[in-house]
C-alpha cells in the first residue's frame, strides 16, 4: 500500500467524526419546526445577545492582550514563564470553575461589590467577562507567536530613522502582525460563542443561545433543542466564512 | 565631530563587552572586524542608542541621525518602495509634495525611480540594497552604520557593494562604521581598523598597520597568516622544530613566530643579502591561485610562499624539488600569546 493511503485513512476518519454529527443534526431537523424557531424573538435575540457579548470580549482583549504578547515575546524578566502558564489557565481548568472563580470575585458578596457597589451578576457585562477569561489565551498566544516571528532589527531601524519606540510599533511591528491579530480575534471570538460553564453560573440571565439550546433540551427534548442548534450555528458559520474570505482579499 | 567609546561594558546573558574603547575621527570610514558572537553588532547597537551600555560613555553620537543598514537591510515588508523611503520623512516637518519630490530624487541617484511602486518582495537582492542605502541617506544622516552588508551577497554584488560604499563616503563625508568578519572588506573599505574578539578590542589601527603588525597570534591567524609558528624565544634566536630563525624578540619559553607568506622570497640557489632567515626545502604541496601561486616548502616545519604564476613557470617548481627560502627579520612577528 502507497504511504499516502496511510495519512489519507486517518485523516477521513476524523473528518468523518467531526462532519457526521453535524450532517445528521442538519437532516435531523423538521425544516418546518426550523423556520418557525428562526422566527421567535426569544431565539434570535439570544444569538444576537451571544454574538455581542463575545464580540465585546474580543475589542477588550485587543487592547489588553496585544500589549501583554508584545511584551510576553519581547521581554527578558522574572517569574515571565509563571505569567506565560498564567495566560494558559483557562484552556485547562473546567468551566464552570472559571464561573465559580468569577462570581467569588465579582459576585454579590465580593470585596468588589462591597467596596464599589457593582455587581454584574445575570448582566451582559457578566456573560463577556465569563467569554473574555476562557478565551482570551487565543488570542493573547497567537499575537505573541506573531511578534517572536518579527525580528526585532525591523523595529531598531524605525527608530534609527526618526520614530519613537510608540510610533515603531505602531507603524512597523503590529501591521506585521495583522494576520496573528485577525486569527487570534476570530479564535477568541468564536471561542467565546459557544461557551457555555462559565456563562450559566455568572449570568443564566440574560439568555445566551448555548444556554437556550441548553434549557430547551432539558425542558422539551432533543427535537426542541435542534434548530436552535442549527441556526447557531449556520449564522456563526457563514461570518466565520465571511471574516475568512475578507482575510484572503487582504 | 567624532566618536568616542570609553569604557563601555555591558552584559548581554552571558556574554560581556568588555572595556570598549576606541574613537572614530570625522569623516572617518571605520570597520569593526571579527568573527561572529565576537559583540560587533551589540556594540554598533549602542552606538546607534538602541543599546545602552551598563557602564561608560559614547559621546560625538548625541545629537547625530544615524543611518543603520543592517545585513538583510530590514525593508519594511508591508510597505512599497516609496514607502520604505519616505519612513523616516513622515516624522519631520514636510507636507506630502515635498516628500515625494524628495523621494523621487533620491530614488533617481540610486537607479529605483521605476520601483517605488513595486513590493518589497518583487525586488532582487540589489534593488532591496539600494532601497535602504536610499532610505538612510534620504535623511542625511551623520553617522553611516553597516551591519555586515555584504555576507549574503555573491562575489559580484559584494564587489559593487564595496565601490557603492567607497563612492556614498567620498560623497558625504561622513563617518561610516561597518562591521564585518571579512578581512579583505576591511582592508579595501577602511581607514582605520578595530579587531574584537570575544567582546573585547584587541587591536585598533590603519589597515597597513593591523595587517603588517598583528598584535597577537589570535589576530594574525584571523588575517589570514598561513605561517604562524609556535616555539621559543632566547638571545634573538626563535626555535621550533630543530629550527632556528633570526628575530627581534625577547626571551620566552613560549612564543608565536608569523610571516606573511609574500615576504618570503623562494629562489634556487642561495642568495646573498641582507635578510638573515635563509632555509634549504623541499616542496611539499603547491596551490593554484588566480594570479599567484601557494608553494609549501618544508624547512623542518612547512613554510606557505607566494609567489607569483610567472616565477613559479620560470623556477620550474615541482612537488619535491629543493629548494631555498629566505626572508628578513624585520618580516618577521613575534607574539607571546
Amino acid at each position: 500500500m502507497r504511504i499516502k493511503y496511510l495519512f489519507i485513512l486517518p485523516g477521513v476518519l476524523l473528518l468523518l467524526f467531526l462532519g457526521y454529527p453535524l450532517i445528521k443534526m442538519i437532516f435531523n431537523v423538521d425544516p418546518k419546526i426550523l423556520l418557525d424557531t428562526a422566527k421567535e424573538k426569544e431565539v434570535m435575540d439570544s444569538i444576537m445577545l451571544t454574538l455581542r457579548a463575545s464580540l465585546f470580549s474580543t475589542i477588550a482583549a485587543l487592547f489588553t492582550g496585544i500589549p501583554l504578547a508584545y511584551i510576553f515575546a519581547r521581554k527578558e524578566f522574572p517569574g515571565k514563564k509563571f505569567l506565560e502558564g498564567l495566560i494558559d489557565i483557562p484552556v485547562i481548568i473546567p468551566h464552570t470553575a472559571v464561573g465559580i472563580a468569577l462570581l467569588s470575585a465579582w459576585g454579590r458578596h465580593s470585596h468588589i461589590n462591597k467596596l464599589t457597589g457593582i455587581n454584574i451578576v445575570g448582566t451582559e457585562a457578566a456573560i463577556s467577562m465569563a467569554m473574555f477569561f476562557v478565551s482570551v489565551p487565543f488570542l493573547v498566544n497567537s499575537v505573541k507567536s506573531g511578534f517572536r516571528l518579527i525580528d526585532p532589527r525591523y523595529e531598531n531601524t524605525a527608530i534609527t530613522l526618526g520614530a519613537s519606540p510608540w510610533q515603531a510599533f505602531y507603524t512597523v511591528s503590529l501591521p506585521m502582525v495583522k494576520k496573528s491579530v485577525i486569527s487570534g480575534s476570530i479564535m477568541m471570538w468564536g471561542r467565546g460563542i459557544s461557551e457555555f460553564g462559565a456563562v450559566i453560573i455568572l449570568a443564566y440571565h440574560p439568555v445566551t443561545a448555548p444556554v437556550l439550546i441548553f434549557e430547551r433540551f432539558q425542558n422539551f427534548g432533543l427535537q426542541y433543542a435542534l434548530p436552535v442548534t442549527v441556526i447557531m450555528i449556520g449564522i456563526s458559520l457563514v461570518i466565520f466564512f465571511l471574516v475568512r474570505i475578507y482575510e484572503g482579499q487582504k | 565631530m567624532s566618536i568616542s567609546l570609553n569604557n563601555i561594558n555591558k552584559k548581554l546573558g552571558d556574554f560581556f563587552l568588555k572595556d570598549l574603547n576606541f574613537s572614530i575621527n570625522d569623516g572617518e570610514y571605520f570597520v569593526l572586524l571579527g568573527p561572529s558572537g565576537s559583540g560587533k553588532t551589540k556594540t554598533i547597537e549602542m552606538i546607534a542608542g538602541l543599546l545602552r551600555p551598563d557602564s561608560g560613555t559614547i559621546s560625538g553620537v548625541e545629537d547625530e541621525k544615524i543611518g543603520l543598514i543592517y545585513q538583510d537591510y530590514m525593508l519594511f515588508p508591508h510597505m512599497n518602495v516609496f514607502e520604505n523611503i519616505s519612513y523616516g520623512l513622515r516624522f519631520r516637518d514636510l507636507d506630502r509634495k515635498e516628500i515625494r519630490e524628495k523621494v523621487v530624487k533620491t530614488a533617481g541617484e540610486y537607479g529605483i525611480s521605476h520601483l517605488l511602486d513595486k513590493r518589497i518582495e518583487m525586488l532582487s537582492g540589489g534593488e532591496k540594497q539600494r532601497t535602504a542605502i536610499a532610505r538612510a541617506t534620504i535623511l542625511s544622516p551623520g553617522i553611516y552604520i553597516f551591519d555586515e552588508p555584504t555576507s549574503a551577497l555573491d562575489r559580484n554584488l559584494k564587489e559593487k557593494t564595496r565601490i557603492l560604499f567607497r563612492e556614498l563616503h567620498r560623497k558625504t563625508k561622513k563617518i561610516f562604521v561597518h562591521v564585518t568578519h571579512d578581512f579583505e572588506e576591511a582592508l579595501s573599505l577602511a581607514d582605520k581598523i578595530g579587531i574584537i574578539f570575544d567582546g573585547e578590542i584587541v587591536q585598533t589601527g590603519t589597515p597597513d598597520q593591523i595587517f603588517c603588525f598583528p598584535s597577537s597570534k589570535l589576530v594574525a591567524d584571523f588575517l589570514g597568516y598561513k605561517n604562524v609558528i609556535k616555539g621559543e624565544v632566547k638571545e634573538s634566536i626563535f626555535r621550533s622544530n630543530g629550527v632556528s630563525l633570526m628575530v627581534n624578540g625577547e626571551n620566552s619559553s613560549l612564543s608565536y613566530v608569523a610571516i606573511r607568506s609574500d615576504d618570503i622570497f623562494l629562489s634556487e640557489k642561495k642568495i646573498s643579502s641582507s635578510a638573515r632567515n635563509s632555509f634549504h626545502g623541499v616542496v611539499i604541496d603547491i596551490v593554484k591561485k588566480s594570479t599567484i601561486v601557494e608553494v609549501v616548502v618544508d624547512i623542518g616545519f612547512p613554510l606557505s610562499v607566494d609567489i607569483t604564476r610567472r616565477s613559479f613557470v620560470d623556477m620550474k617548481i615541482s612537488i619535491g624539488k629543493k629548494i631555498w627560502a629566505t626572508f628578513k627579520v624585520s618580516s618577521l612577528r613575534v607574539f607571546t600569546h
